[in-house]
């Protein structure tokens, strides 16, 4: 599903952001991005979302070279991902079912089929009864759960977070990522980073270590991140 | 259980034999859910105007006042290219007779010059008509009833079959030398005066047209940047999560068409206005020379074209300020 070939990311021609990155994920598997902030997970996104081209290297996202895109093709391409965001990034001037709809307004989805989407997304993340609610008399917990709702709702096979535990405390985000992990058994590539290694620790899942650019670490059990 | 999965895929229809149908279909919901974004953002943006409406009445305002001057002097030069035509028409001569010209010879001179082949048509004016012409004119009946003898010559107004400037340069010279005229009165350079003037109102009228539609585009072309500030947020998540440039372009053109069409509305409510203001003392003048001259209005011509080019302006500097801007704008 990624592939990174050997990604190198320079700003300004001196500050080294990614060097030499090289590993793949598979379709359907759930992976951790861990390490200190400025070790370039963030980087690392916005490279596979399309937002930087890399300097060195090449990204291939299901079989696609994602520098190769003309620019009129990126907002298709971004389609196919879903975004969680740490702030989550939701919309104050419209309802929590606005904001969900966002990405199916985008695509031009009829409005019905739209609602009914909406619904089932927020029905998925258990805010169904807040649809009318704005996301301001929101809980920190339930915005971000809007906030994938919203990063679902137009179904994408790779679905991207940027600490989305960043700002809640360890329960709900555990019930956070017990939603990705619901969303990962039905066949969503799930990438998410986060510096919340004991969290990482308790779930079962690949780790992908950075620090100051380098992959230091490609792991799939518990033991090793200790 | 699929209404309430997000993530089970729609049945896709991939069957050969339907394939041509769905690709009509898909391209047939395309369109819809195109026009129905454009629907929504002209909604959307008309409602974020009325919702500021002291913000908005102020711009379009601005907007208003720069498309009144242009306009304005557009509608006094139309009306200035209708006099001048009916000028052209009576493009005359007038032949002034010697003062020793008696009424009776007067007339034998009328005569001879009717039967001239290039003339048209003439007018006797008597020393007393032209006395009397001259009274109503001016409004001096006291002052002129003290004089004891007319000091006015009779005249002849000649009108010529052909109205150039040269045909009736040509036809004057001839009439010179007619017995009993002491001079031929050419009002050629006053005619030709009165086309650079007009021509002069034409050229200043682009200009203030140019630069004030130029004024429009910055005044539209302000007001979005600020929305487009206010709305970085908004633009840089849905850029996020796949809009197109024309998607986030959409509700910034509408704003701009709208504060467009609202300007060209208050620019032509106050053009109605002013006219209205000046039609009274106006019209009173315009009788006074004993001319009719009404106010000139804007017609449904007119005013389309107001409302058109407007808009037009108004959505042009939405387009421009978005632009400019949504370079600026790379999310973070």
């Amino acid at each position: 599903m990624i592939r990174f070939e050997h990604v190198g990311k320079r700003y300004g021609g001196r500050f080294e952001a990614l060097a030499n990155i090289d590993f793949s994920i598979r379709r359907g598997e759930m992976v951790f991005l861990t390490g200190h902030s400025g070790a370039g997970k963030s980087s690392l996104l916005r490279l596979l979302m399309r937002l930087e081209r890399p300097s060195r290297g090449r990204i291939l996202v299901a079989g696609h070279d994602i520098d190769r895109l003309h620019s009129s093709q990126i907002p298709f391409y971004r389609r196919q991902i879903g975004v969680v965001f740490q702030n989550h990034q939701l919309l104050f001037d419209r309802d929590v079912f606005a904001n969900v709809a966002l990405p199916l307004q985008i695509q031009g989805v009829e409005p019905h089929e739209a609602a009914r989407r909406v619904r089932a997304a927020l029905d998925k993340v258990g805010l169904l009864h807040r649809e009318k609610a704005l996301p301001i008399e929101l809980s920190g917990g339930e915005q971000q759960r809007i906030g994938i709702a919203r990063a679902v709702v137009n179904k994408p096979a790779l679905l991207l977070a940027d600490e989305p535990t960043g700002n809640l405390d360890p329960q709900l985000s555990a019930d956070i990522m017990r939603l990705f992990e619901d969303f990962n058994r039905i066949g969503t590539t799930i990438m998410i980073a986060s510096h919340d290694l004991a969290l990482i620790a308790r779930l079962h899942h690949r780790v992908l270590r950075l620090r100051e650019g380098r992959l230091i670490g490609d792991e799939n059990s518990v033991e090793e991140m200790s | 259980m699929s209404a309430a999965d997000p993530h089970r895929s729609q049945p896709r229809q991939t069957g050969s034999q339907h394939g041509a149908r769905s690709r009509r279909t898909r391209f047939g919901s395309r369109v819809r859910a195109w026009g129905r974004h454009h629907g929504a953002m002209a909604r959307d943006s008309a409602h974020r105007l009325i919702r500021r409406p002291l913000g908005s009445l102020v711009t379009m305002l601005a907007i208003g006042i720069a498309l009144v001057l242009p306009s304005a002097l557009w509608l006094i030069l139309d009306s200035a290219r209708l006099l001048e035509t009916e000028l052209d028409e009576s493009a005359s001569l007038t032949v002034y007779l010697e003062a020793t010209v008696g009424e009776r010879e007067a007339m034998t001179v009328a005569n001879t010059l009717r039967e001239h082949p290039e003339v048209a048509g003439v007018r006797l004016v008597t020393a007393a008509e032209g006395m009397a012409e001259f009274q109503q004119a001016l409004g001096l009946d006291d002052a002129l009833a003290r004089l004891e003898e007319n000091p006015l010559p009779a005249s002849v107004v000649v009108s010529p079959l052909e109205t150039s400037p040269e045909a009736v340069r040509d036809l004057a010279a001839q009439l010179e030398g007619v017995a009993g005229i002491d001079e031929v009165r050419l009002d050629l350079a006053w005619l030709e005066r009165l086309s650079r003037l007009a021509e002069l109102g034409q050229r200043l009228t682009l200009a203030l047209g140019v630069l004030f539609g130029f004024g429009v585009l910055l005044i539209v072309g302000n007001t979005i940047r600020l929305s487009v500030e206010s709305r970085r947020q908004e633009i840089e998540v849905i850029t996020l999560i796949g809009a197109t440039h024309a998607f986030v372009r959409r509700p910034f053109l509408y704003s701009g068409a709208w504060y467009g069409l609202g300007g060209g509305l208050l620019a032509w409510l106050l053009l109605g206005l002013g006219g209205q203001w000046l039609s009274v003392p106006v019209q009173a003048l315009a009788q006074s020379y004993g001319a009719h001259f009404a106010v000139p209005r804007l017609g449904l011509q007119g005013s389309t074209v107001l409302l058109f080019s407007s808009t037009l302006l108004g959505w042009l500097g939405g387009w421009i300020a978005v632009n400019r801007h949504l370079k600026e704008i790379r999310p973070r």
